[in-house]
């Protein structure tokens, strides 16, 4: 500090700290595109490996030709176009979709174990779509329109019971966990009623596979993460004022209701087309968020490096799934055994720093 | 002369009206205090004031215009509150924290200009946090926490800043540097501040006026010297008491009978 503040340098503020707070920020705009775009090259590596191995190996340049509708070579387009890239495109924009959804969820939230899994979205989705396959032995698209329908219901009844002169944090939180329990229960319901082939096929569906996308549903969710994620890093502003609570963010002339009202609406539909293509895969948006941070720095909060993590984070978990163990699995069985170690960690630390709320 | 003013107002939660019909005028220029005790309705006003709490009844008015017809983001530009407790995001440190007072100046698109860097700069120099910037607000003490949270409040560069309760959760000597960094930031810039505080004898000590309330009303106002009476302490806190001139600058100073 100056040893002296007189009122004459009021106006001009002394240097040094003008200094110091460029650098600042200079270092961390610095990071963050460094992080962006490493996770961007990382992800793009993955999608092209995803497409690459398999009983039929293909070379990158031969997939990325293929792809990009450059080469003509029947055999390896019907491998890549036909088969390879709707399981790698569908594991490319769930898992986008996933991560700027559950950082979205978090912030707006303002707390960590907030992510769509735990506060009921998916279980709507999942009661939906159980229904559907074990009472109308639906299929395919039926099934990812119940499930979207059930998602947005779920959020809807959450927000409409959340709803006391706005909607706190908190609250949200609670009402969505007892709304998850009552999905579950219910979903438990609807499964004990099953046949056995019904059965099976639910199941399958509850625990979430990339592979089992139709290209109309990608379409739609690719459409929506085009329009979306635009959206989502605009609203990144209010969003970081909605972080400091409701009476700054207020104060700062943020409208808090409409604003949150446009991120939830946002992130809500963005996870229901995402678990209407693949199923409620877990814990990819729970753990999207904070490893961005982590690669970004202390609440830095970017939608799109937590949408690209999440993206990689999938491409991965379906190359483990498919290709590392001797028997092909559903996604969501990797992802859940990954997540859960890193659940319970987060709810230790979270205690013992005790901040929950 | 007086920029923020309220008339006939009438706030409240739910079914509950805890402000009634209340006319108030925040003297320009000057540092208020509201006091009062609990529940009196003191904060309750204070958010009114600041737009937090729609009235039930009458309107709050920033330089003639009902503060309900105006852009928030202009608001925003002329009327800073801190509440009483502010949220820090997880891990923030404190450049991040103060830099976020800039909001309202700042567009969706233009964000960071010469302008935002030397407000916040001005903020840090003059809170004495300028060598905190990279710290995360978790590791700082109690004091240095609010100071921040005081430098975020000027980095908005409001003409008027209202503080709920900022000294409550500090202890006497951090209650008396905050109060005078608010003094200073009155003397230099002619900010008006208004300070709703429990301490009867701080804010005789380092406030030019005074607002009495109890049941939602106000039941005194003016300089401390005028207002502060044996009677007025017992009507509004149920206390009997002394008045008597502190030996330093010779505001009331209450001591319990």
């Amino acid at each position: 500090m100056t040893t002296t503040t007189t009122t004459s340098d009021r106006r001009s503020a002394p240097s040094g700290t003008a200094a110091a707070l460029r650098a600042n920020r200079r270092r961390r705009a610095g990071r963050s595109l460094v992080v962006t775009c490493a996770l961007t090259a990382t992800v793009t590596a993955l999608f092209v490996l995803t497409m690459m191995v398999g009983s039929f190996r293909i070379g990158a340049t031969e997939v990325i030709a293929s792809v990009l509708h450059l080469s003509d070579n029947p055999s390896v387009d019907f491998v890549v176009r036909g088969l390879r890239l709707p399981t790698a495109a569908a594991a490319l924009t769930v898992g986008l979709a996933l991560g700027a959804s559950g950082t979205i969820f978090q912030q707006l939230l303002r707390n960590p174990l907030a992510s769509p899994d735990f506060v009921g979205i998916t279980s709507g989705a999942g009661l939906a779509a159980v229904t559907g396959i074990v009472l109308l032995q639906a299929g395919g698209l039926v099934v990812s329109g119940l499930a979207l329908g059930g998602a947005v219901a779920a959020a809807l009844a959450m927000y409409l019971l959340a709803w006391r002169d706005g909607v706190s944090g908190y609250r949200f939180i609670l009402i969505g966990i007892g709304v998850a329990v009552f999905f579950e229960g219910l979903i438990g319901y609807v499964l004990s009623r099953a046949q056995l082939f019904e059965a099976r096929q639910a199941m399958h569906w509850l625990i979430g596979s990339v592979g089992q996308a139709s290209t109309t549903e990608l379409w739609v969710l690719t459409a929506a993460l085009v329009v979306l994620l635009p959206v989502a890093t605009l609203l990144q502003r209010p969003l970081s004022a909605l972080a400091l609570g409701d009476d700054a963010a207020r104060m700062l002339g943020v409208r808090a209701e409409l604003s949150r009202a446009g991120l939830l609406g946002t992130a809500v539909v963005l996870v229901a087309l995402a678990v209407s293509v693949a199923g409620p895969i877990a814990f990819v948006a729970l753990v999207a968020g904070p490893i961005a941070n982590r690669l970004l720095g202390p609440a830095a909060q970017g939608v799109l490096p937590a949408a690209l993590v999440g993206a990689a984070l999938l491409l991965t978990a379906d190359l483990v799934a498919v290709h590392l163990l001797p028997t092909p699995l559903p996604t969501g069985v990797v992802t859940g055994a990954v997540g859960a170690p890193y659940l319970l960690w987060l709810l230790a630390t979270t205690n013992r720093q005790g901040a929950g709320g | 002369m007086t920029r923020l003013r309220a008339e006939g107002l009438s706030l409240g939660y739910d079914d509950r009206t805890i402000v009634d019909h209340l006319d108030v005028a925040v003297l320009d220029g000057k540092v208020t205090a509201i006091v009062g005790a609990n529940a009196c309705g003191k904060s309750t006003l204070l958010r009114g004031l600041a737009r937090l709490l729609a009235p039930r009844d009458g309107a709050v008015f920033l330089d003639d215009k009902p503060l309900a017809d105006l852009r928030k983001v202009d608001v925003a530009k002329v009327l800073g509150l801190l509440p009483q407790t502010p949220v820090a995001p997880d891990g923030i440190t404190v450049a991040d924290l103060v830099a976020r007072g800039r909001y309202p100046h700042q567009g969706w698109f233009r964000r960071w200009s010469n302008d935002d860097h030397d407000a916040v700069a001005r903020a840090l120099d003059a809170t004495g946090t300028a060598d905190l910037i990279d710290r995360p607000i978790r590791e700082l003490s109690g004091g240095q926490r609010q100071r921040v949270w005081v430098a975020m409040a000027l980095a908005q560069d409001t003409d008027l800043l209202l503080l709920d309760e900022p000294t409550t959760y500090l202890d006497i000597n951090h209650q008396v540097e905050l109060l005078r960094l608010l003094r200073k930031l009155n003397a230099e810039s002619g900010k008006t501040i208004v300070i709703v505080m429990h301490d009867l004898n701080l804010a005789c000590r380092y406030c030019d006026h005074l607002i009495a309330m109890s049941g939602g009303a106000i039941v005194a106002e003016g300089a401390p010297v005028d207002v502060v009476t044996g009677d007025l302490v017992e009507q509004v806190f149920g206390l009997s008491c002394l008045v008597v001139p502190d030996p330093i600058a010779g505001t009331p100073m209450v001591v319990p009978a």
